[in-house]
């Protein structure tokens, strides 16, 4: 079986995620993981949790924003090493450096433009099939999310 | 009686099942549930790829359409699970967190808002669970669906984090069953039940495992003998409608026994007296005729 060196001392996971650090590798959460059961290149010896946290640059890979925050690894992991907060941190540093699907940031200029992930435009098409009112954009919800955005430092980045 | 809710749509509910929308609106009254609409709120945001972006926007975004609740002095309901999950943990962190609620009220001042912590954030589910009660909810039913076989799918996010929904439990789900029971229809067990849909690897990229992912399930349905499927979840509905004919193009198996999806709010609305007609079984991908004995 192989054996998981988790690169402590060189990558920035532990510094946020310290309860990470009694993770003794036993795969339970890999047998209830949807992304390494489906996914072909994963499997419970050479699982998604054991490549990201093996990775030299975990959040450069693709794959971490696969991970779809259903907590199964959190629920079954007998040391409460929280995986998912993990990734989720990850996904931040992805973003923060381009590094995220172009999906991720189209649905971010999307949603600062009409305050929804999805097109305004496209939806009263399917809404007008459906017999209902149209939608309209909220100038002022639009401005609010905006100044949030800024806050938060959600930039715009160039879509990679 | 009748409970007041203050209905937060989501991104999802509006652009692609806009039929759960109209009829949650003219059903869920007939049980005791008033919605009130609002067009103030934005996303939730999605705690998938937008918390992943920027976890202080997600935070501060998510306390700001909380906040319009607080003002007018409302709890929420929503009728999906990722608006769910976002707004409660958002909530519930906010309202614990000393630290982090003065973060979230130091971003919301420069919009004029502050997070005060004193309304509550429910899932359509929770509601019946908590407020209706599904005895009372079986009175009030009107056209049983009995003999109607249903495999029930709580969805993950409104399993996890239990210590924060405590909705469910997260490994062996019920209250889904019960509610299908509860509006005279039978539920049916199988092995995956808990289970991811597996629409967040379609959305990052990997239709092959979204497709492996949601045969698994839809196997193990055909196997329970499962005539429909019952969601209470935008993505997983779709997932199981469009994303079924996607995977049975990969899966032979999925094209010879195609099971239909129905939303909660669906099958609730069949239960209360409406037809396939009226439910807007029209706008589903996957739609084989199903006959209820009435």
């Amino acid at each position: 079986m192989k054996v998981l060196r988790v690169k402590y001392e060189r990558n920035e996971i532990t510094k946020k995620n310290k309860a990470i650090e009694v993770c003794f590798k036993c795969s339970t959460c890999s047998k209830f993981c949807p992304v390494t059961l489906h996914v072909a290149k994963y499997n419970l010896e050479d699982s998604f949790i054991a490549q990201l946290f093996e990775a030299e640059k975990p959040e450069a890979l693709n794959d971490v924003w696969m991970c779809c925050a259903c907590e199964k690894c959190v629920i079954t992991c007998p040391q409460d090493a929280n995986p998912t907060e993990v990734f989720t941190n990850l996904k931040e540093k992805s973003y923060q450096e381009g590094l995220a699907p172009s999906i991720v940031y189209r649905i971010v200029e999307q949603l600062l433009q009409e305050s929804t992930v999805y097109s305004i435009k496209f939806a009263n098409m399917i809404r007008k099939r459906a017999g209902l009112k149209e939608v309209k954009k909220n100038e002022k919800a639009v401005k609010e999310l905006n100044v949030l955005a800024e806050k938060a430092g959600l930039e715009r980045k160039e879509v990679n | 009686m009748m409970f007041n809710y203050l209905f937060f749509k989501g991104c999802t509910i509006p652009a692609s099942l806009p039929n759960v929308e109209k009829l949650a609106l003219e059903v869920l009254p007939e049980i005791g549930i008033n919605l009130i609409e609002s067009d103030e709120f934005t996303c939730c945001p999605d705690p998938i790829r937008l918390q992943g972006a920027n976890q202080y926007f997600w935070i501060s975004t998510a306390a700001r359409n909380i906040t319009i609740a607080e003002e007018k002095k409302l709890n929420i309901m929503t009728l999906c699970n990722g608006c769910e999950n976002t707004l409660a943990i958002v909530n519930h962190k906010l309202k614990n967190n000393p630290a982090l609620k003065k973060t979230a009220n130091e971003a919301l001042k420069n919009i004029g808002r502050e997070f005060k912590g004193t309304i509550k954030i429910r899932h359509f589910l929770q509601v019946l669970k908590e407020d209706i009660g599904l005895d009372h909810l079986k009175k009030m039913v009107k056209t049983p669906l009995t003999g109607l076989k249903v495999a029930g799918h709580p969805g993950c996010h409104l399993l996890m984090p239990n210590e924060i929904l405590q909705f469910d439990n997260p490994v062996d789900p019920e209250f889904y069953d019960q509610y299908i029971e509860a509006l005279g229809a039978t539920p049916v067990d199988y092995l995956t039940k808990a289970d991811c849909c597996g629409v967040s690897l379609a959305l990052a990229g990997d239709k092959e495992a979204s497709n492996r992912c949601v045969k698994t399930k839809l196997i193990d349905m055909q196997l329970s003998g499962a005539q429909l499927i019952s969601t209470a979840c935008p993505s997983c509905f779709n997932q199981f409608d469009s994303g079924q004919l996607m995977a049975s193009r990969d899966y032979p198996q999925l094209k010879e026994k195609p099971i239909p999806v129905l939303y909660g709010v669906e099958l609730l609305a069949l239960a209360m007296g409406r037809s396939f007609e009226d439910i807007g079984y029209n706008l589903h991908r996957v739609k084989i005729p199903i006959k209820i004995k009435r």
